[in-house]
């Protein structure tokens, strides 16, 4: 059998059927009187057309009719679930198509708790770790008091968020924290507070002359030498203007 | 219609069930060979395609559509329903004994034989007789039907037709 055999085979049913074209037939007779197993396949092809067709009178047997709509609605519930255990939804069949639907938005909805629940956990475990958590906005004007730079030497609350402008970063090699100065108004070195990062790692560390909001504890510093007021320590940057 | 039942409308369904009901109907109980477990496939395919009738862009015939997920039901019935093959001879007896108590009616004789044959062609063969002989759609509604190209098609059904004339040629003598 070549590809000519297997394409010629494919247009066995439509010439018995009468569905091709009669040049077609011709081809397909001439190439039947020429090979021999096609023509022999024929033979059998035909023998099962005429059955095939003879069961298409005859049809399936088929022991009772088939169901109502109504029956349908009534019974509709039994094939909703998967597993084979009949569940009856007790409605017609649209509430069942509906139920349908409101089962997905459940899922839905419980998909998104989930999200929520597993995000909640995170913060939880990265405070766990030691780790400055970030606090979420709401948290952030829940428990940060708003206070202005001038307005710190007055101050008695904590923890507090401020804004205003970086005038230095530095590093103290001995207390091993990153160090912030940070001024009211950008030209001018004072009022200040100097902002402690004990532990930067996840933070955004803003350049010289950036605009940013700070969260953190307000203290006041009395060691020798010091004598300022600070944001210590600092848990969250927001970069408002580079 | 269609565009009524993708609103919900409830008359909608039923006329589309009313319409469709049937071939869908035969076809199954062609293809499962019983019509109690029939009924179960017939409610899950009208559900899944009520239930879906919102997507149906209209690319093909509704029905040949509802054919699909008919032929998808019923391939997931046989899949999961794992009954032994009970030879033919056991359900009719010897070819000897067909031949003596049947025939006092051949015609009888000949459709039971024939469906019985049919019926215990592999699936993949007995769904294209029966889509194109029972059903008698084309071999373009049957590849859109059975997910293959109209050449698949044609060969499948040389198999399957080659395949029924070898099965049926032992009850020659009553057919």
């Amino acid at each position: 059998m070549n590809c000519r055999c297997l394409f010629l085979r494919r247009k066995f049913v439509p010439y018995l059927e009468g569905g091709i074209s009669s040049r077609q037939a011709e081809r397909l007779e001439q190439h039947l009187a020429d090979c021999r197993e096609c023509g022999e396949f024929f033979t059998r092809l035909r023998a099962g057309h005429q059955a095939g067709r003879q069961f298409g009178r005859v049809g399936p047997e088929i022991g009772r009719r088939p169901p109502d709509f109504e029956e349908l609605q009534a019974d509709i519930g039994k094939t909703l679930n998967r597993r084979g255990v009949p569940v009856r939804t007790g409605g017609t069949f649209l509430h069942a198509l509906t139920t349908s639907f409101a089962v997905r938005a459940l899922f839905a909805l419980a998909l998104a708790l989930s999200f929520l629940l597993l995000h909640s956990n995170r913060i939880t475990l990265w405070r766990a770790n030691g780790r400055a958590a970030m606090p979420s906005k709401a948290r952030e004007y829940r428990d940060f008091t708003p206070l202005r730079i001038t307005d710190f030497s007055s101050n008695t609350k904590s923890p507090v968020v401020t804004e205003g402008f970086v005038r230095d970063v530095y590093f103290d090699r001995e207390e091993k924290t990153l160090h912030i100065k940070l001024v009211d108004v950008q030209q001018k070195a004072e009022p200040f507070v100097i902002c402690e990062i004990p532990s930067p790692g996840g933070m955004t560390i803003p350049r010289e002359g950036s605009h940013v909001r700070v969260y953190g504890m307000a203290r006041y510093d009395s060691q020798p030498g010091r004598g300022w007021n600070e944001v210590n320590p600092v848990v969250n940057i927001d970069l408002l203007k580079r | 219609m269609v565009l009524a039942a993708q609103c919900g409308d409830e008359e909608a369904f039923r006329e589309l069930y009313q319409a469709y009901r049937d071939p869908i109907w035969i076809m199954i109980n062609s293809l499962i060979g019983d019509s109690l477990q029939a009924q179960d496939v017939l409610q899950n395919v009208f559900f899944k395609a009520f239930r879906g009738l919102g997507g149906f862009r209209f690319q093909s015939c509704l029905l040949t559509w509802i054919y699909r997920i008919a032929h998808n039901e019923c391939r997931n019935h046989l899949r999961k329903r794992s009954v032994p093959v009970i030879p033919l001879e056991a359900i009719l007896g010897s070819r000897d004994e067909i031949d003596r108590t049947r025939i006092s009616d051949p015609s009888e004789a000949r459709k039971a034989v024939l469906r019985d044959v049919v019926m215990e062609l592999p699936l993949k063969m007995r769904e294209v007789i029966v889509l194109k002989y029972v059903e008698d759609l084309s071999y373009k509604e049957m590849s859109r039907i059975l997910g293959c190209p109209p050449g698949t098609v044609a060969s499948r059904l040389n198999r399957a037709l080659a395949e029924l004339e070898a099965r049926l040629r032992p009850f020659r003598g009553i057919l």
